[in-house]
């Protein structure tokens, strides 16, 4: 209980005390989590609408497979991403390793999936409801797909929510892309693992409340978002 | 808007649903639909709306007998309507917006339905917060905003209480009356047939049975199977 509240306190006094080190890695976790969600999200819907409006050979598979990348463990994710673009893979000229720019794509391979699997289970929901209110309604094709998006919002944002959480929270795959470089690619889960085994629980549990806040922060603005919308 | 139903069939698989030799719609009527469950009721509302395609046979549309489906003449109105995830009045405006009616000539049109269907003191209020009697008045009031031509009725009144069923049927009575709006209703409530339609017509396993005014096919039938089914004896 003691080193929880000492935690709290330390917590609280580096945000007061404007430690730099904290607001570097809060800002690059939040830099790499948002533009892997942004970028899985322009993926992952426009797939998941596709694939809950039309049916072609194939599709059952190609859904079982987006299922079960859904729950990728992060290092499997981590390791194949790290194969690629170590400095002897096939994408090593490009100089990736242990960079944001890595870390970014091991979690678009972790979040795109669940946009994705997430987008076409409300498609599915919903879409021939929707179709055939549209078609009773007068919509031509286009203003069909309109309809249909503006009815799913509500939906596709809880999918990015989800995604986002997925994203900030991940560990294992941006270590292994990442490396835990201070200054670089220090991002806060990998720094909270770090701090674990050093045995500074207080700053542990600090960071910890703080991806916490930092989260919490994301999700109710996403939150607000989705209910002015809904 | 007239509709002529000529060797009609659906069939899904090797299951035939619907197999209608010859049914007409005269222009301005109010066609009461009857049967027992799956008769293939719902799949001739469907295949006339356009929703889905008959696998044979033939529909024409309007006095050119035009066998293009008129999508922004005719509208239908389900069991459990889907309103969109807004507000009342936005559900209401939403094909006269599609249409590109002004404004002020929406607005105008949203007052007269909300206030002839009593959805005044409703129409800021979110959809999904609605009773299913005040949501099945918003898709009415939806469907008859750009005043079509035919309107589809697929058991509009089933889910909700008596009251409501009465402002409902005077609606249609009136928009059938004064508009000339022809309508065709699937049905359940015989009571509701005698006192909406003039015509009636009963399907059973996907074939029409008889079809005729309701004053007459309700209470003197002439087939057995009509029999049966008005003494509540014709099971699928």
């Amino acid at each position: 209980m003691q080193e929880i509240a000492r935690g709290l306190q330390e917590a609280i006094r580096m945000l007061l005390s404007f430690d730099l080190e904290i607001y570097e890695i809060v800002g690059l976790s939040l830099r790499i989590s948002l533009s892997s969600v942004i970028i899985s999200t322009c993926i992952g819907v426009p797939i998941g609408v596709l694939l809950g409006l039309y049916n072609f050979p194939g599709k059952r598979a190609l859904i079982r497979v987006i299922y079960t990348l859904m729950s990728l463990p992060p290092v499997i994710a981590g390791l194949v991403v790290f194969l690629f673009i170590m400095r002897k893979g096939p994408l090593g000229f490009m100089g990736l390793s242990f960079t944001p720019t890595a870390m970014v794509i091991a979690q678009i391979c972790l979040v795109t999936p669940i946009i994705t699997g997430l987008t076409y289970n409300i498609v599915k929901e919903k879409a021939d409801r929707v179709r055939r209110l549209a078609l009773t309604l007068g919509a031509g094709r286009r203003e069909s797909v309109k309809l249909l998006i503006y009815e799913l919002r509500v939906g596709i944002l809880a999918a990015i929510v989800t995604g986002f959480g997925r994203a900030i929270s991940e560990v294992g795959a941006v270590m292994l892309v990442g490396g835990n470089i201070v200054g670089k690619t220090r991002v806060m889960t990998t720094y909270i693992a770090q701090l674990q085994r050093m045995g500074n629980y207080d700053r542990a549990i600090a960071v910890g409340l703080v991806l916490l806040l930092i989260a919490f922060a994301v999700n109710a603005v996403l939150y607000n978002i989705q209910e002015k919308n809904a | 808007m007239e509709i002529r139903i000529e060797k009609v069939k659906k069939i899904y698989g090797n299951r035939t649903v619907l197999d209608i030799e010859e049914l007409f719609v005269k222009e301005g009527s109010l066609l009461g639909v009857i049967g027992p469950n799956g008769a293939g009721k719902s799949t001739l509302l469907n295949i006339i709306a356009g929703i889905e395609r008959q696998t044979e046979g033939r529909l024409y549309y309007g006095e050119k007998r035009s066998e293009t489906i008129p999508y922004r003449e005719i509208t239908m109105v389900f069991q459990s309507p889907y309103l969109l995830h807004t507000t009342a009045e936005k559900n209401i405006s939403y094909p006269l917006k599609l249409r590109g009616w002004q404004d002020d000539a929406i607005n105008r049109r949203v007052e007269e339905l909300t206030e002839e269907l009593g959805l005044v003191r409703l129409r800021k209020q979110k959809a999904w917060t609605l009773s299913a009697g005040e949501m099945q008045k918003v898709a009415l009031a939806r469907a008859l905003s750009f005043r079509p031509k035919l309107l589809l009725l697929d058991e509009p009144t089933a889910n909700i209480d008596p009251a409501t069923t009465g402002e409902l049927e005077r609606m249609m009575k009136k928009i059938n009356e004064e508009e000339g709006t022809t309508i065709i209703i699937i049905t359940h409530n015989l009571s509701q047939a005698k006192r909406l339609c003039q015509n009636t017509a009963l399907l059973h396993k996907g074939k029409l049975v008889e079809a005729g005014p309701a004053s007459v096919l309700l209470k003197e039938p002439q087939n057995p199977l009509t029999k049966a089914f008005i003494n509540g004896e014709l099971l699928i």
